[in-house]
């Protein structure tokens, strides 16, 4: 909730540049005796000064909230989600919003919005958003209110998958799957509801275009290659390069709906598969 | 930020400049307006086709050709209607090269100004109402800026409401910002227009002319009850000089001397006095005016006169006494109302051996004229027939058909004959009474001639010939409209009764006292106005002028702050406050939720991570759902709602 104590007001350039007309309209009505002309400017005068109160009312009672932040790998565009509430009965017709990125939104008197911001991300870990600027210069541009914001609302960089895509490591186990059984076995067995985390491909498209539901095509195989990713196997002159490698692994195992394990030198997760375990690996790359 | 402006914004900045230019047609000259409205319709074809607008170099030729008709119609670019045909002719270049937020504010900025602009020709109500809702657009163009998606309603409706917010403290600002006397700049008077109206020179037809003419001289506000309409003569030049069809004031370096004051006995009226701009720096008071202020002063003709620019309207609190006397005449004086150009004639001198009688008394020769005028066959009437050859006579013994004029000037005429000083006195006499201001209006049409004589013991004594003829001229006053109407005179009763008014005489007269008090206690606030109101509040120097300023400025915009930024009264929902507790404390429990999911999927992962709670939750969001989306909830339920959000512990 934004109150007094976070919006700060200033007169832009433009508002500087009125004052000087409101002083060539008092001039000319005192050069010329003109009483109309110096109501003008008085009137623009307590204009000026009424632009202050709705700058700051402008801004005054939006709340905002940090909203939840996905995960991204390094060095894509971290988006952060922030939800801006006009709880009052009148309508906010300029609201700049402004992290690395800018966006200005307007809203209806009790609508809620998530806008969306994006920082530049470097570094796999937690990423706390920089300062948010929520800014308006409404109504007349002369006055700009604005509240600098800081959230605890960190974002998930995992780190960034190594460019060359090497084979998959030799598994203890001596299943090696070297990118020809990167299909899931090939011996369809049935149907399943959709579950999250099934690949696209695996959705029977017949069934959900009869309008009989979601569901996924199961295959006899699936599961029957295990992959172990390992740490100290992965290609690389230091932790980063290793982690980079064992991400791209994790990206193109997922992909290939392979079941797949992640062996870090103080974390062992089991082969498995899904959006789930996907995450976990992906988060224990990121934070390790 | 730097965007181009949309077009939405583009028509209504267009429209406003528009509507600022479109008063300034009447007064900016053709040249220079026409160039503005060639600009401004450039600038709304170039809204569908941005490709029309000039380029660089063709936007310099435009500026250089601007700016040479700007010098070429005033040759210079101080004073007011050179400094108005510039702000103009910028104005509309300016609209051609609009490349960013920057240009829109730049061109508001100027449009304000030529509005500014428009007061120094016009300062009429409805020209300050036009001007406001103008403003009230232009403000609207800068909130479609700043708006995000703009809409034209919303924009309007901001701008209006920041004027409303805003009157109440300029209004204060207006009332107690110090109004200093500016200097009179010599290049600021040199544009005064003409206006029309009584001169120092007195032709057959001046007056037949000014009988058409509705246009305002004066207005004046009794501090009592008025003096009888035969008593209403507003005195102006006085004629003493005749060359045989036109009078001519004396010129003051020649002016004889009076060689005593008036004096003054009876009744006097007050009254305060304002003139609408004039020509001549006379003064129009009541005869005669025995007290006045002291930028005013009374000539040897007892004419009142100004030192202030006449240009002005100005108003004056001034005292007369309509009986007096002017005591002596000096030989100059005399010999200078005795004046003849030439010989009266034969008929001349017969006629008046014949009024005069036996008896040498001018009294009597006066009160014989008066009958004869009276008796024979006179008439009275706005457009006689031209008498170009000895004026005099030809009234007298020919066409006995005149206007208010011919009277004064065929009676002064025949009394000189005899030797008796008089002269001619130009002015007004009558008005009309405004029953809704309690004001009389005088207008250019009250314009009239009557004449003053000389009497021993009496001083100069006011006789009116017309009266003789047209004895409703004076007792009535002038219908203006009729009269404009119709070309010939015409009078009307004087209704003071506001009953027998008809709807439209009413709502005229309410308008015209609008007009009044706005003239009145807005165009006419000056230094001395400002003075005597402040005064009256107990304010007499800066400092505690300043405290004032700051006080109510301060108390107003504290009031308007209040008003506007107080927290929104509307009564929270009591379900959803329970509810927000709930989340609240889930929240401290460690449940991970988004504002977007509902109060199942809530319950289902609160579950799952206090399997201990299952119960209460399942509860909670079973009455909650109940209350928030099912008809027929029963009170109880906000109850048991409360309960059991109270009742979980985490």
């Amino acid at each position: 909730m934004l109150g007094h104590r976070r919006i700060f007001i200033l007169p832009t350039q433009r508002g500087l540049a009125f004052v000087l007309l409101i002083v060539l309209l008092l001039l000319v009505g005192f050069v010329y005796s003109n009483n109309l002309a110096y109501l003008l400017g008085f009137l623009l005068a307590s204009i000026f000064f009424v632009a202050i109160l709705h700058s700051f009312k402008a801004l005054a009672g939006l709340s905002v909230r940090a909203g939840r932040q996905p995960a991204v790998f390094a060095g894509q565009a971290g988006a952060f989600n922030f939800q801006i509430g006009n709880p009052g009965r009148q309508g906010r017709y300029a609201v700049q919003l402004a992290l690395q990125s800018e966006m200005a939104i307007s809203l209806a008197p009790a609508e809620t919005r998530i806008a969306t911001l994006y920082q530049a991300t470097e570094r796999r870990g937690w990423l706390q958003p920089r300062t948010l600027t929520v800014s308006s210069l409404y109504p007349l541009g002369l006055f700009r209110a604005w509240a600098p914001l800081r959230f605890d609302s960190p974002l998930l960089v995992y780190p960034k998958p190594a460019k060359r895509q090497l084979p998959f490591p030799e598994s203890g186990d001596g299943q090696l799957s070297e990118g020809l059984s990167r299909r899931q076995g090939d011996e369809f067995y049935g149907l399943r509801p959709y579950q999250r985390g099934d690949a696209i491909r695996q959705i029977h498209w017949k069934t959900f275009a009869k309008g009989q539901g979601v569901f996924s095509k199961q295959y006899a195989g699936a599961g029957s290659s295990e992959l172990w990713l390992d740490y100290q196997q992965a290609p690389g002159h230091n932790s980063e390069e290793r982690l980079s490698q064992l991400c791209r692994w994790v990206v193109d195992a997922e992909k290939a709906g392979l079941r797949y394990g992640l062996l870090l030198p103080n974390l062992r997760l089991p082969p498995d598969t899904g959006t789930t375990h996907y995450r976990q690996c992906l988060q224990a790359l990121a934070l390790f | 930020m730097n965007a181009l402006p949309s077009s939405r914004l583009l028509w209504f900045m267009s429209g406003s400049i528009g509507l600022i230019a479109l008063p300034h047609a009447w007064h900016v000259p053709p040249l220079l307006i026409g160039f503005f409205g060639l600009m401004w319709l450039w600038r709304l074809l170039a809204i569908a086709r941005p490709a029309w607008l000039p380029n660089r170099w063709g936007l310099f030729a435009l500026t250089l050709a601007g700016i040479g008709l700007a010098f070429s119609q005033h040759r210079g670019v101080f004073g007011r209607d050179a400094g108005t045909g510039l702000f103009v002719v910028a104005l509309g270049l300016k609209l051609l090269e609009i490349r960013g937020k920057r240009d829109v504010y730049v061109i508001v900025y100027l449009a304000f100004v030529v509005a500014a602009t428009q007061f120094l020709y016009e300062e009429s109500i409805l020209m300050a109402l036009y001007i406001l809702l103008v403003c009230t657009v232009l403000l609207a163009t800068l909130v479609t800026q700043n708006s995000v998606s703009p809409q034209t309603v919303p924009a309007l409706k901001t701008a209006a409401t920041l004027i409303v917010q805003a009157l109440p403290i300029a209004m204060v600002l207006f009332v107690l910002f110090p109004r200093l006397e500016a200097p009179r700049w010599s290049w600021l008077d040199a544009d005064n227009q003409a206006k029309s109206g009584l001169s120092d020179t007195l032709e057959p037809g001046s007056i037949a002319e000014l009988s058409l003419s509705a246009e305002l001289v004066f207005r004046v506000k009794f501090d009592g009850d008025l003096p009888p309409p035969a008593q209403r003569y507003w005195r102006g030049p006085v004629y003493s000089l005749f060359d045989g069809s036109a009078w001519k004031a004396a010129p003051a370096l020649f002016r004889a001397a009076n060689p005593d004051q008036p004096a003054f006995g009876g009744r006097a009226y007050d009254y305060t006095l304002m003139m609408e701009p004039q020509k001549q720096n006379w003064v129009f008071a009541l005869e005669l005016p025995s007290a006045f202020p002291a930028g005013l002063r009374r000539n040897e003709l007892y004419q009142l006169t100004t030192n202030k620019n006449p240009g002005d309207r100005a108003e004056y609190r001034i005292s007369s006494t309509p009986a007096y006397n002017t005591g002596g005449i000096s030989p100059a004086e005399r010999r200078e109302n005795l004046q003849l150009p030439g010989k009266p004639s034969e008929r001349i001198r017969n006629l008046i051996a014949q009024l005069r009688g036996t008896e040498a008394s001018p009294e009597v020769l006066i009160a014989n004229l008066l009958q004869h005028f009276h008796r024979e066959n006179f008439r009275y009437t706005l457009n006689p027939e031209p008498m170009p050859e000895r004026q005099v006579e030809t009234f007298l013994f020919e066409r006995r058909a005149g206007f208010c004029s011919h009277y004064a000037t065929a009676f002064v005429y025949l009394l000189r004959a005899a030797e008796i000083p008089a002269r001619v006195v130009g002015g007004y006499q009558g008005g009309r009474f405004n029953t809704v201001g309690g004001f009389l209006e005088v207008r250019q049409a009250d314009a009239h001639a009557w004449a003053e004589v000389w009497l021993d013991g009496k001083g100069w004594v006011r006789f009116d010939p017309t009266a003789a003829i047209a004895p409703e001229r004076i007792e009535q006053s002038v219908n203006v409209d009729l009269q404009i109407a119709s070309g010939a005179a015409n009078f009307s009763p004087i209704q003071l009764d506001a009953k027998t008014l008809t709807w439209l005489q009413r709502g005229r007269q309410l308008w015209q006292n609008v007009d009044y008090q706005w003239q009145r206690w807005v165009i006419n606030y000056d230094t001395d106005n400002q003075k005597a109101l402040l005064q009256s509040l107990g304010i007499d120097d800066f400092v505690k002028l300043g405290y004032w300023l700051l006080l109510s400025v301060g108390g107003l915009s504290g009031l308007l702050a209040w008003r506007l930024l107080r927290p929104n009264r509307r009564r929270r929902d009591p379900v959803l406050l329970t509810y927000r507790q709930f989340c609240d404390k889930l929240r401290k429990a460690g449940v991970d939720f988004g504002p977007g999911d509902g109060p199942q999927t809530l319950a289902q992962r609160a579950k799952t991570v206090r399997p201990d709670l299952a119960d209460a939750i399942d509860r909670i969001a079973a009455v909650f759902i109940r209350l928030r989306y099912e008809p027929g909830a029963e009170t109880g339920d906000l109850r048991t709602l409360k309960t059991l959000v109270r009742g979980l512990r985490v």
